[in-house]
């Protein structure tokens, strides 16, 4: 643990109200939080014989709220390291007698929970607050008055004054939304906010004093790759531009540079939501594009030029249609581009075949501006390859573009062995010589991992192969459905590649289209044909002669020169950046102010220009993509490399303790990551840490790693400013009072009162209480109704959502909900049995107080009676059942008030009673309240929807096989024992192991 | 014919003579009678109209109306015109009204919408709920991206990955995690998810 950890447990313990922590992104807040757990223990275990007289011996239990999976390991993994408290994981699938004896039993444990559990628990009174030592809250960005952390916090409170600890290493989502950092605050009774930047004094001087030697590799695109990314942001821009248009968003927010975030959708969801339903068709859409598109920036430095090749042609069939940019100019070029990447389809005299391509791709945009002015079409570097070869008719050369960095990592890997064989530094016992290398996603490291043993090449012709397969299979299919191809109307033109003829165009896109494909299918069936004969033949053999046969110039280059040369070129660099790296280093260590962020000073090694240009030196050589390295070569070479683990980012697991890595390679940039590195280093000072940063130069990446920097640190600014505004209202104990006093008698005042006013006139008032299925805890209803003073009784219903009385159950939808439910007909089924089990079925229609109180936009309604307008929808509904009542209700307060009026002069509702409505009498089993938990739901709406499986065989096939993956395998006759029909059966397993018709084109 | 032509067009009472919400009653003939409902759409089917307006101004008025209505209407509608600011009490009252007094309550924003209602309810009087019930028969595609997009987070993009890489839809419910992460724009988390619900019981306690 660090020294500054130690200072931000104590801060938080000097209040007993507990305390909000907002830390940067990678800090260690799995360490803090075990470190606290243990302060808690230590500190109720020495005071717990006389000095407080209200809380009782034993400290109750900790509950952890929400912890995600990876957080949750990591603290565990430390608590049980101190071997001072014991740690339970009360999942979901706990059953409620077992999560009753935990809580009784495990008075100083810790206990993770999700909130719908522990909310359930504290209602039914399964778990009494007084049992409860103090709640550790780690996703504190999620609280908000109506959340269920919050329902969960007053839950406590109001019973028992415990502290309540928050967390959230988002800064960015604690700033999102007006004074969002009070409000949570509030919500959750905490009156002290502490903020620990990665910029804080003291964390800053810990992360500092033994930094890591870092390397900055920047490593060029090539040139197609450049085109992509400009044509993407172009897109992009333009689509921010028709946005902007349509005047319903603030301008400020939306630039292509906010664009490159998750958190942009957020931002441009959160201005638009408060009219979403007013929008028309064509707004939404411009925000699903831009979605769409910082996709496919993300993947055109992530996916190999043949798989990104592959996830266009699947998105120009899932959005050709609808979408907007797909049919923009700058579309065309992502398409043209990539294929370029991929193949190139020549004449038989040789010439290439170029479709319009209108600008040259070049570094700088205004550059292809200027050139697109010209109206010239100019042929991409890497794609002049030898002309020559004319012995192919229609013949399809492949350009298979590596991904430059694969080439840097090997070379980086390389020269990494060769450090470590030389053995220039002792190397000492502690150190594993493990490299890590860690990039995205899992497939990527799969990928790089095929790389370094397969050699890139082979790894490109995998790719491709299976592409061309893929192409292949369509034709046959397309074959067999001709008459339906040619009736496609003349609009699909996009989906086959087809672009509307520009005036410039020397030959028919027609034509070319076809060229192409035929090259397509002849180099597929080629494939198909050598597969087959790969039964016999070695696999790597055949692919290897067929490379040779189609693009015949395997060039003889002495590659191993080549290599060493390179290597140590590589060399002689990193030494030199060594030194630049110290300097930089020591200059941040120097100006110890709150801006010395040393991640940024340590990219700051990036400005040595010096690097980046013998990076390129060095690469720019081979960057062509027709160089070929041998692969028996590649396979001796791997030989020599280091031991290298590989790590996904996405996989959020803490590798670094594991693996002990003293050489980190980050392949995809990620800040949160940086951060991770700094904290291991800090914690392991004498260990010797290298790391190599790999970015692709002028690209998104460091776009997006540097302003995922700034945008932190313009959160803790933001977040500094409001906690000097901040107003917490406490009592006059320094006690914070919480959201809504005034609906929350203090619980020793109330028992006063009973007592003092005889015979207890609160008894006279009338106790109201709502049923609420377990799922309905999800959604904030529950808890406001709660805050109204309604006892809220979870059980799990088979029928409604909530209970009011023996004669109402209401359905409740949220806008969307309702939309959904009508398309999947869910709706229709849920009234059915809510009119036959209750006289008084009510449908809930809930709009969201934030967003717009209307159904649809004006133009949406139409001139004619559409059936798939809501209208309709509805109409129908009231006219197949007329006894249902709608209820439509402007926000989740309203719909509590509504609630609390339809209930006067109503009997209250019978738990036990509305518990058995609707549950199938064959099943005998009596329900406790845990069934929604104790059901993988998923797999059971996934099952039901599958043709043959009905309302009355669904249980049957649950009960006869364990899981999806076991009903993929069992056999027809097994099936139609199971669900009682041959026809059924047959339905279903010729529906599972049918054909996927293979849709890309 | 008086009485045919009666009877495939909605009956306007004569009350509601000037309400503008008449112009928007174009998909379906209508004739002004002499009724008690302010419309009879069908047999068994008939509206009042309010506006949340008039409503604030006379609040016992829809109580009173609902008292005259006949119990021979199966449907009975509110048709409820939202054309004021600050709906909550308003609303509330007229909710609870319709609510107590067994007539549905259907809300509109805009004159077109009111009378979009009553020309919908009529055209469809006799129309089979098909539309909002579950599909059963499609073609293999459509059923194919129903199951598969039951799945939180599964769109129309990664159904098509997923059916292109694995072949059918059995192959894919058996698929490994790391098949499944090699599907370009399947996330880990998409990965796990899909992997859940396919490999994980459908009852998680025995």
């Amino acid at each position: 643990m660090l020294p500054f950890e130690e200072q931000v447990v104590a801060d938080l313990l000097e209040d007993p109200n507990g305390g909000l922590v907002v830390l940067s992104s990678g800090l260690p807040l799995a360490s803090l939080a075990a470190t606290l757990l243990l302060h808690l223990h230590h500190q109720s275990s020495s005071t717990s014989s006389p000095s407080t007289s209200t809380s009782t011996a034993a400290a109750g239990c900790y509950l952890i709220l929400s912890a995600p999976e990876a957080l949750k390991e990591q603290i565990r993994r430390r608590l049980l390291d101190s071997q001072l408290l014991p740690v339970h994981d009360v999942g979901p699938d706990v059953p409620a007698a077992h999560r009753r004896a935990l809580y009784t039993s495990s008075s100083g444990a810790a206990l993770f929970l999700t909130p719908r559990v522990l909310a359930a628990d504290l209602l039914t009174a399964h778990l009494s607050p007084t049992r409860v030592g103090a709640l550790l809250l780690l996703a504190a960005h999620r609280a908000s008055d109506t959340s269920s952390d919050a329902f969960i916090a007053r839950l406590l409170r109001q019973r028992r004054l415990l502290p309540v600890y928050a967390f959230s290493d988002r800064p960015h989502a604690m700033v999102a939304g007006f004074a969002k950092a009070e409000r949570a605050m509030k919500s959750l009774y905490i009156r002290r906010l502490h903020l620990w930047p990665r910029f804080h004094v003291l964390a800053a001087a810990d992360l500092e004093r033994a930094p890591p030697e870092v390397i900055d590799v920047r490593v060029p695109m090539t040139p197609p790759m450049v085109g992509i990314q400009a044509a993407i942001l172009d897109a992009m821009d333009a689509c921010l531009k028709e946005l902007r248009r349509t005047n319903k968003v603030d301008v400020e927010d939306l630039t292509v540079d906010k664009g490159l975030f998750k958190s942009f959708d957020e931002i441009v969801r959160r201005q638009l939501d408060p009219l979403w339903h007013t929008l028309g068709k064509k707004t939404k859409q411009l925000v699903a594009d831009l979605r769409t598109l910082r996709k496919l920036l993300d993947y055109l430095l992530r996916y190999d030029a043949v798989t990104y090749l592959t996830y266009l042609d699947t998105l120009r069939v899932s959005e050709g249609v609808r979408s907007v940019w797909i049919l923009a100019d700058s579309s065309h070029k992502i398409f043209e581009l990539a294929k370029r990447r991929v193949y190139q389809v020549t004449r038989p005299d040789g010439t290439k075949v170029i479709t319009s391509i209108k600008r040259t791709p070049t570094k700088k945009r205004k550059v292809a501006d200027t050139s697109s002015n010209k109206g010239k079409e100019t042929e991409n570097e890497d794609s002049t390859t030898n002309k020559d070869d004319a012995q192919k008719v229609n013949a399809l050369e492949e350009v298979l573009e590596e991904a430059p960095k694969w080439k840097v990592l090997r070379e980086l890997l390389q020269e990494i062995a060769e450090e470590q064989s030389k053995g220039d530094a002792v190397v000492h016992e502690d150190e594993s010589g493990i490299v890590l290398v860690a990039c995205k996603d899992e497939r990527s490291c799969l990928q790089l991992q095929e790389c370094i043993s397969k050699g890139p090449q082979q790894v490109m012709r995998d790719e491709w192969e299976k592409y061309l397969l893929g192409k292949a299979e369509l034709h046959g299919l397309h074959k067999k459905k001709k008459k339906r191809q040619s009736q496609q109307p003349k609009g699909f033109g996009v989906l086959d590649g087809e672009f509307p003829a520009g005036p410039s165009e020397d030959a028919g896109p027609v034509s070319i289209r076809n060229l192409e494909t035929n090259a397509l299918l002849a180099a597929a069936s080629g494939i198909s044909k050598l597969n087959k004969e790969a039964d016999v033949k070695d696999d790597s053999v055949a692919s290897c002669s067929k490379r040779g046969s189609i693009k015949g110039k395997g060039k003889g280059v002495p590659k191993k020169i080549v290599t060493k040369r390179q290597a140590s070129n590589r060399k002689k660099k990193s030494t030199t950046e060594n030194e630049n790296c110290q300097g930089t280093d020591v200059e941040a260590s120097d100006k110890t102010d709150e801006q010395s962020e040393i991640d940024v000073s340590k990219v700051s090694a990036k400005d040595d220009k010096q690097s980046e240009i013998d990076v390129s030196n060095v690469t720019a050589k081979d960057a062509s993509p027709a160089s070929t390295a041998d692969n028996a070569e590649n396979l001796i070479d791997a030989k020599m490399l280091p031991p290298v683990q590989f790590y996904a980012l996405d996989s959020d697991q803490h590798v670094l303790d594991t693996w002990k890595p003293s050489v980190i390679i980050v392949y995809h940039p990620d800040i949160t990551f940086v951060r991770e590195i700094e904290v291991y280093k800090a914690e392991n000072p004498l260990k010797k840490l290298k790391v190599y940063f790999l970015f692709y130069e002028e690209s998104s990446e460091v776009q997006k790693f540097e302003s995922s920097i700034r945008r932190e640190n313009e959160a803790f600014e933001s977040l500094i400013r409001q906690k000097s505004l901040m107003m917490i209202p406490v009592d006059q104990s320094g006690r914070c009072l919480g959201p809504t006093p005034a609906s929350e008698p203090e619980p020793i005042l109330s028992q006063n009162s009973l007592t003092r006013k005889a015979g207890g006139r609160r008894a006279t008032e009338k106790d109201m209480q709502v049923i609420v299925d377990m799922r309905e805890f999800m959604s904030s209803l529950p808890n406001v109704l709660h805050q109204k003073g309604i006892r809220i009784i979870p059980v799990t219903l088979e029928v409604g959502d909530y209970v009011l009385s023996p004669l109402i159950c209401v359905e409740r939808k949220s806008i969307s909900d309702l939309f959904q439910s009508f398309a999947s007909g869910r709706l229709y089924n849920q009234v059915e049995t809510m009119i036959r089990y209750y006289k008084i079925p009510v449908l809930l229609i809930e709009f969201s107080q934030d967003k717009s109180f209307s159904f649809q936009s004006a133009s949406e309604v139409g001139d004619d009676v559409s059936p798939t307008n809501i209208i309709s929808k509805l109409s129908l509904l009231v006219l197949h059942f007329p006894r249902l009542r709608i209820v439509w209700s402007r926000s989740l307060h309203a719909t509590a008030d509504i609630f609390i009026s339809l209930k006067t002069n109503q009997d209250e509702p019978d738990e036990t009673k509305a518990m058995r409505v609707g549950v199938p009498s064959e099943d005998g089993v009596v329900e406790d309240d845990v069934r929604a938990e104790n059901y993988n739901t998923s797999a059971i709406e996934f099952l039901r929807r599958l043709p043959g499986v009905t309302d009355a065989n669904y249980r049957a096939i649950m009960d006869g096989c364990g899981s999806l993956a076991d009903l993929a395998l069992l056999p027809v006759e097994r099936l139609a024992e199971l669900m009682g029909s041959q026809k059924g059966a047959r339905t279903l397993k010729e529906f599972l192991d049918a054909k996927c018709p293979s849709m890309i084109s | 014919t008086a009485a045919s032509q009666s009877k495939n067009a909605i009956l306007v009472s004569n009350r509601q003579k000037g309400n503008p919400l008449l112009k928007h009653i174009r998909n379906a003939r209508w004739t002004f009678a002499d009724i008690v409902p302010d419309y009879v759409i069908g047999q068994s089917s008939c509206a009042l109209y309010i506006s949340l307006r008039y409503h604030l101004l006379h609040p016992d008025y829809l109580y009173y109306r609902i008292r005259e209505l006949q119990k021979n209407f199966k449907l009975r509608v509110i048709l409820c015109h939202i054309d004021i600011e600050d709906v909550v009490k308003p609303l509330h009252e007229v909710t609870r009204t319709s609510l107590l007094h067994d007539c549905t309550l259907l809300c509109g924003w805009s004159l077109e919408e009111c009378g979009r209602y009553l020309e919908t309810i009529k055209v469809f009087e006799n129309k089979p709920a098909d539309s909002i019930r579950e599909h059963t028969d499609s073609d293999y595609l459509s059923r194919f991206t129903h199951a598969l997009t039951s799945i939180r987070r599964v769109n129309k993009t990664d159904v098509i990955t997923l059916g292109s890489s694995f072949g059918s839809l059995s192959r894919i419910m058996d698929a490994s995690m790391e098949e499944l992460a090699r599907c370009p724009g399947i996330g880990e988390r998409k990965v796990k998810r899909l992997y859940d619900t396919f490999h994980e019981p459908f009852k998680r306690v025995t």
